[in-house]
């Protein structure tokens, strides 16, 4: 008797996911999100932020001594990778009409005294003024003229101080040197950095509009606007939701070897953790994610509903993972809201062990945090599901109870003339 | 004017009963208004929290360590005994960021033999990351220049002498428009349009696609007696006041409640406001008659919206990515928004001054008259293909 009820639902399972699989492949608007949003999407970032960070931001200079030593600072600072300097001001008023015209983006003003302050050991000062469209302008223009002015500012210590041995006047500038080292994402660059964390963001959100878009077409055929089909092989609760959720589960397989492997690789994007972690993060991550996009789907009665639903929440839930903006200085209430989605797990679990190189020890959190997700929302969809069944029973059942009604009547209407 | 006034009156009772379309022209772009701006309410992160690894815990070190957590946007959480460990700290993601001094720095010191001490910044996290590196190179500056003043002082300088002689030149900044670097202006006075562009896009695709979708687009061009610029007119009219109005409440939001920089007439980014979001209902008529099936047109709105946001240069600036998306930039209505901004909030120049983006966002609004006829004959031939 087991062994036959056993043989019976997996009958029954392969049914629906067979059914599954075949709606999957034939409706375009599906396969837009399932496979050609994910394939072309990151490709397109990739290439957006593929330079990595600004070069050659162009400046002006207003050189109000135009001495040597000055000349000097302005060469060095045009050297820099950081800076280009296109146009050299007799006064501020060109130069901020240079700024205006937005061809430059920030002034370096060096005063009259350049030379004479720094000749009577009197210190001086460049002025910087930058335009703050970019914050990357910004600090491309800060960091070329305070690289320059420690260099200049060095070697104008050793020439000025006579009597003293090299050795002694470094001594004297820097008793205590220093370095920088900027590990993980060694170039400071966009790509390498949002790039991780859109992968995954861009795994949930296809996943979301594409479950819900099968959804509502499911609705929109079904001639009673039901989500699911009383077919033989519809029964059995656990058998409709795991024969569906495998067929996402299987495509967002495929789409995660893509963009988790194979898309860092194709733009050299750091990747230096192991890939079975990687995978044992990606699988909780997918489940929970196919179980949040099934639980949503059942809101979704219109296939258009869930663009608008979907759609906008992307930057937000970018922001939410707290990967562009410290998750310390998020405010409360918004850091437990990040809690409902799987991309912030998964987002932080994957920049730690792909870009940061850490083990699956160090993501221990956000991994339990991912399965407790999907187990969470696994019990939602199948609670929403056994309702969404249960009223499409009540309401058919209705339905054949008010035929059945106008029939008799018919009938009886039919036969009472014959009577008479 | 009849007509026109018929196709507006049959539209607002298409929509008005639908509780999505309020959601997506009035409740979520508000809702993300609030949600970017009490976000980062913050401005500048502040108290990130870093490491320290001194291996030499001498005074000299801890006075070095004391002086790191005086700093205001980074804070020492935590003690390592040594690199690995503060390396893995940093994979956990406690911290962003760490100072090492190693054993010997401050006998070396003593001995003017320059001992090295490091900072490791950790740019998986690109924000986080350059303001630590910020806090933390200026603190190494001072940690050597309090050294060196030390000795300077000993050989008899006075306190402007030992400056000028440590740090003969002086970089002095002046962000323009943005003083404090706050990036609650820089990012959501680009975020919320970008979210309401999305909207508008989308919106417009959906109002006129629906109709094909339904079998009523020919219902609704005869009651504009067959005129494809009167029926869109009368379609679109409810939704644009309803956007401007929602456009208008987000310029009170950012310059008039939140005080962000707005250093030109408030009615200025009013105006700048409305033009894009007129801009943004062209496009929207301009993507469903490319492609008029209800999906796909969608899919163009959300696709074209989504990208908005990385290629306008709100982030990571349009100059710097190739060519070709240098060009293609110019097709989105936000890029041309975010110049408008710049040129008139941030840096108070007149609107004239970016005359040919106010020209491009008049071009966008004026798609339709373009692209109308070609609209006309898709929605009278085409039919909808579930």
């Amino acid at each position: 008797m087991s062994q036959y009820r056993f043989r019976e639902s997996l009958s029954d399972f392969a049914a629906i996911f067979m059914d599954e699989l075949r709606t999957v492949f034939r409706d375009q608007g599906v396969l837009i999100f399932f496979i050609l949003v994910p394939l072309a999407y990151p490709l397109l970032y990739a290439y957006i932020y593929n330079n990595e960070t600004v070069r050659e931001v162009p400046a002006v200079v207003v050189d109000e001594g135009r001495s040597q030593l000055s000349r000097d600072f302005v060469r060095r600072v045009d050297a820099t990778a950081d800076v280009r300097v296109v146009a050299h001001c007799a006064n501020m008023e060109e130069a901020k009409k240079l700024i205006r015209q937005r061809r430059a983006y920030g002034i370096v003003r060096l005063p009259r005294s350049f030379s004479a302050d720094l000749s009577r050991m009197k210190q001086t000062s460049v002025r910087i003024y930058v335009d703050m469209s970019g914050m990357l302008y910004y600090k491309a223009i800060l960091l070329a003229c305070t690289n320059t002015s420690l260099d200049m500012g060095a070697e104008l210590k050793v020439m000025r101080a006579p009597g003293t041995t090299e050795e002694q006047d470094l001594v004297t500038q820097y008793p205590i040197e220093y370095r920088q080292v900027d590990i993980f994402n060694p170039t400071a660059g966009f790509a390498s950095f949002l790039i991780p964390a859109f992968l995954i963001l861009l795994l949930q959100q296809t996943l979301v509009l594409g479950v819900g878009l099968s959804a509502g077409t499911a609705r929109e055929r079904n001639s009673y606007a039901e989500l699911l089909p009383l077919s033989r092989h519809y029964n059995g609760l656990a058998r409709i939701v795991l024969g569906k959720g495998a067929v996402y589960l299987l495509v967002f397989l495929w789409n995660a070897f893509y963009c988790l492997f194979v898309v860092p690789r194709m733009f050299s994007l750091p990747q230096i953790g192991s890939p079975t972690d990687v995978w044992l993060i990606a699988l909780p991550f997918l489940v929970a994610t196919v179980a949040f996009a099934m639980t949503c789907s059942v809101l979704i009665r219109q296939r258009e509903t869930v663009f608008m639903i979907i759609v906008f929440c992307s930057v937000p839930l970018l922001f939410l993972s707290g990967v562009s903006w410290p998750g310390w200085s998020m405010p409360k209430f918004w850091k437990v809201v990040s809690w409902a989605f799987p991309s912030t797990f998964g987002i932080n679990a994957f920049v730690k062990v792909n870009t940061m190189g850490a083990t699956l020890a160090d993501v221990r959190v956000e991994v339990i945090s991912l399965w407790a997700q999907a187990a969470f929302y696994l019990g939602t969809t199948l609670l929403v599901y056994r309702n969404n069944i249960a009223a499409a029973r009540r309401r058919l059942s209705e339905k054949k109870l008010n035929l059945r009604r106008r029939l008799d009547s018919r009938r009886f209407n039919a036969q009472s003339p014959s009577q008479q | 004017m009849k007509s026109l006034f018929q196709v507006i009156i049959r539209e607002l009772r298409r929509l008005a009963p639908d509780p999505l379309v309020w959601f997506c022209i009035v409740v979520a772009p508000l809702l993300t208004a609030l949600f970017f701006t009490t976000f980062m309410w913050q401005g500048l992160p502040t108290n990130m929290p870093i490491g320290l690894v001194d291996e030499d815990n001498t005074p000299t070190t801890r006075q070095i360590a004391r002086n790191l957590d005086a700093m205001q946007q980074t804070r020492i959480t935590a003690n390592f005994a040594d690199i690995t460990e503060a390396r893995r700290a940093m994979q956990r993601g406690e911290i962003y960021a760490f100072f090492y001094i190693p054993r010997g720095t401050t006998s070396l010191a003593n001995q003017q033999k320059r001992p090295t001490i490091s900072f490791y910044t950790n740019y998986s996290y690109l924000v986080a990351g350059s303001l630590s590196m910020r806090d933390m190179r200026m603190m190494s500056e001072l940690a050597s220049g309090a050294a060196a003043r030390k000795v300077l002082y000993a050989r008899g300088l006075t306190e402007q002498q030992a400056m000028a002689f440590l740090q003969p030149i002086v970089i002095e900044t002046h962000p323009i428009g943005n003083p404090t670097l706050n990036y609650n202006v820089y990012l959501s006075n680009m975020l919320i349009p970008g979210i309401l562009g999305i909207f508008i896009f989308m919106m417009t695709v959906y109002s006129i696609g629906s109709e094909t979708k339904r079998g009523t687009a020919s219902e609704w061009l005869g009651q504009a007696h067959g005129n494809i610029h009167r029926a869109l007119v009368g379609k679109l009219l409810p939704q644009t006041v309803l956007f401007l109005l929602v456009g208008a409440l987000i310029v009170i939001w950012l310059y008039g409640y939140m005080h962000f920089p707005c250093q030109c007439s408030p009615w200025t980014m009013m105006g700048v406001m409305s033009l894009y979001v007129l801009a943004c209902q062209g496009m929207g008529v301009f993507m469903i008659s490319m492609l008029p099936t209800l999906r796909l047109g969608l899919s163009f709105a959300s696709l074209w919206g989504v990208v908005s946001f990385s290629i306008c240069g709100m982030s990571y600036p349009t100059m710097a990515m190739d060519a070709p998306l240098q060009g293609a930039a110019m097709l989105f209505p936000l890029r041309h928004y975010f110049l408008l901004y710049v040129n008139c909030a941030l840096d108070g120049y007149p609107l004239m001054n970016a005359g040919l983006h106010v020209l491009a966002l008049l071009g966008f609004m004026l798609l339709p008259l373009l692209c109308g006829w070609w609209l006309k004959r898709q929605l009278l031939t085409v039919r909808y293909v579930p």
